[in-house]
């Protein structure tokens, strides 16, 4: 059972394409990351299956169903910006989601505890700072044990300490068997916390699948010697890299992830009558593999 | 839709401005009834106009029905503020968004905010029974419900006005802005109600032509123009130059404009984007 399958999704803002056409699954049970620059169409999309955008054309189902809004009350679904009213406190507010999702008023102190708001429970929203609003956030998503998140953007504004206990909580609920979608324009959030990812490039999907396949980063061996020449005789008659290429007096192999055995290639060359002056290992950064994948 | 209800008033029992403009209102009522009483029964016996206002009591059983709607009429800005500011704050916070993300359709938000905007409406109207009769059985008159179909036109009155401020809170959005245009549309309506007037009472007098008081035809207006002060000798002198009052053709429109400003605010918050 999938559960989101978004079909042909367009949105345009008069005359800004937001949105070109996007088709994917999210499967159950899987990390599902949407990732995309700023303005990429992420919160769009999700707002459009959350009922408060109207698609132009296309459309989407939540749990294989057609949606409407008893599929909602099962999804914990923190979208943008924390959303509360500010002149009442975090418990008034959560009794407020509760009613709305008709469950989880008895599962307040749990998610506040679960986010270390329980001490501040009784303050006004307004007197928040940025992180405890998102942690309150984070908290509501988690009431009443939702079977499926949906988090855009969860770690905004949180310090590092947040941020990693916040990507600590995704991978335990997803240990727990729940289906998470999160949407990011961080590469390496992405890549630490999730299973599957669909990328966006301007409205546009460029890429979509398993996030080891998608975001798989070669090795780079980078090599000189004094006799150029030479060296690329003996490389021509190495064998296991996927490509090769010059940078200046250097000559860079590249190789699929953890295939790189550089002692082989160091004998190789000597075996070959090169002695090289220069050997590097690289890994090619995320933001390079962001950068090919939506440029 | 008690769920609903159950909802709001989880949102709004707790809140200063709710809790702040109600004790007004209640106070309101109450102090503005007062005042037309005490002038009825003092400032008159000053003046020339004693005479002919002598026989006249405004808050007596049966008049006090139409006396009391006429004077509460006055202060139903109160109510329809407290509908603008609970709508705006939903989309100040931008709980209007995550209401329906919670789980909630986009005509159950709009829904129980008409219903809001109708409960208002009848606590208001509640109001004025419980005014009308300590200020009836106060002035010492036996009991009697003649008269009573103006607290049904101080209903509608209240309804409208509690809609007006829906459908300006759900067009305008924001809190200030709102309750500006709010009252800048009273304004300039009472300005072209005026206008309208002069012209039916010159129409009546020059040309013979009488289509009542133009002015309460619109939006507002029909709402105010089915609440009058309650026929006396001074408002006796006036009859004869004034168009007929069309209650009925008032009351209809009344109701249009009604189905109309749901109709606008419903289509806004389904058809579009939040």
């Amino acid at each position: 059972m999938s559960i989101l399958s978004v079909d042909n999704l367009c949105k345009n803002y008069k005359n800004i394409q937001a949105l070109k056409g996007v088709t994917f699954i999210v499967p159950k049970g899987s990390v599902f990351g949407i990732l995309g620059p700023n303005g990429s169409g992420k919160t769009t999309m999700l707002g459009i299956i959350m009922d408060i955008l109207k698609p132009t054309s296309g459309s989407y189902k939540l749990f294989d169903q057609i949606p409407d809004e008893t599929y909602r009350k099962r999804i914990g679904t923190f979208l943008e910006t924390p959303n509360f009213y500010h002149y009442l406190s975090a418990q008034k507010n959560l009794e407020i989601v509760a009613a709305l999702k008709e469950r989880g008023a008895d599962d307040i102190p749990r998610v506040l505890e679960m986010v270390n708001l329980t001490q501040r429970k009784d303050s006004r929203f307004s007197t928040y700072s940025l992180g405890m609003k998102q942690r309150l956030a984070i908290a509501s998503c988690l009431l009443g044990n939702p079977e499926v998140l949906i988090l855009d953007e969860p770690t905004n504004g949180l310090d590092p300490v947040g941020i990693a206990e916040i990507r600590q909580l995704i991978k335990q609920l997803y240990q727990q068997g729940k289906t998470i979608i999160m949407a990011s324009h961080l590469l390496d959030e992405v890549e630490k916390v999730c299973t599957h990812v669909a990328i966006l490039k301007k409205g546009e999907l460029v890429a979509n699948g398993d996030v080891n396949e998608i975001l798989a980063n070669d090795d780079i061996v980078e090599l000189g010697a004094s006799d150029m020449g030479q060296l690329k005789a003996a490389i021509h008659l190495l064998q296991g890299y996927s490509n090769i290429k010059e940078q200046g007096n250097l000559i860079q192999l590249f190789y699929p992830v953890g295939t790189t055995n550089l002692e082989n290639i160091n004998r190789h060359c000597f075996n070959n009558g090169v002695v090289l002056n220069y050997m590097q290992l690289k890994k090619k950064s995320l933001e390079t593999k962001f950068f090919e994948l939506t440029n | 839709m008690i769920k609903l209800l159950k909802v709001e008033w989880l949102k709004i029992k707790n809140y200063n401005a709710f809790i702040v403009l109600s004790c007004f209102f209640l106070l309101g009522v109450v102090v503005i009834n007062y005042i037309i009483y005490s002038i009825n029964k003092n400032m008159f016996s000053q003046t020339p106009a004693s005479k002919l206002m002598a026989s006249f009591s405004p808050y007596n059983f049966d008049k006090t029905w139409q006396t009391t709607s006429y004077a509460t009429g006055w202060i139903l800005m109160l109510p329809a503020l407290l509908i603008i500011i609970l709508v705006t704050n939903e989309f100040t916070y931008r709980t209007h968004r995550q209401n329906i993300i919670d789980g909630w359709s986009r005509k159950q938000f709009i829904d129980v905010k008409f219903v809001m905007a109708l409960i208002a409406a009848v606590m208001s109207t509640l109001m004025v029974i419980i005014t009308a009769l300590a200020f009836g059985w106060g002035s010492g008159t036996s009991f009697s419900l003649d008269g009573f179909s103006h607290v049904g036109f101080f209903f509608l009155k209240a309804f409208t006005y509690n809609m007006v401020a829906l459908l300006i809170g759900v067009l305008v959005r924001r809190t200030g802005f709102a309750v500006a245009i709010f009252f800048i549309n009273m304004g300039v309506e009472n300005f072209i109600s005026q206008l309208l007037d002069i012209w039916s009472i010159k129409l009546r007098r020059e040309s013979s032509i009488d289509l009542g008081s133009m002015g309460d035809y619109l939006p507002m207006n029909a709402a105010d123009g089915l609440l009058t002060f309650p026929d006396n000798p001074l408002k006796g002198l006036t009859k004869g130059v004034l168009p007929t009052d069309y209650t009925s053709i008032v009351m209809v429109l009344c109701l249009l404009y009604l189905i109309l400003f749901y109709w606008w605010s419903n289509n806004r918050i389904l058809k579009t984007d939040l």
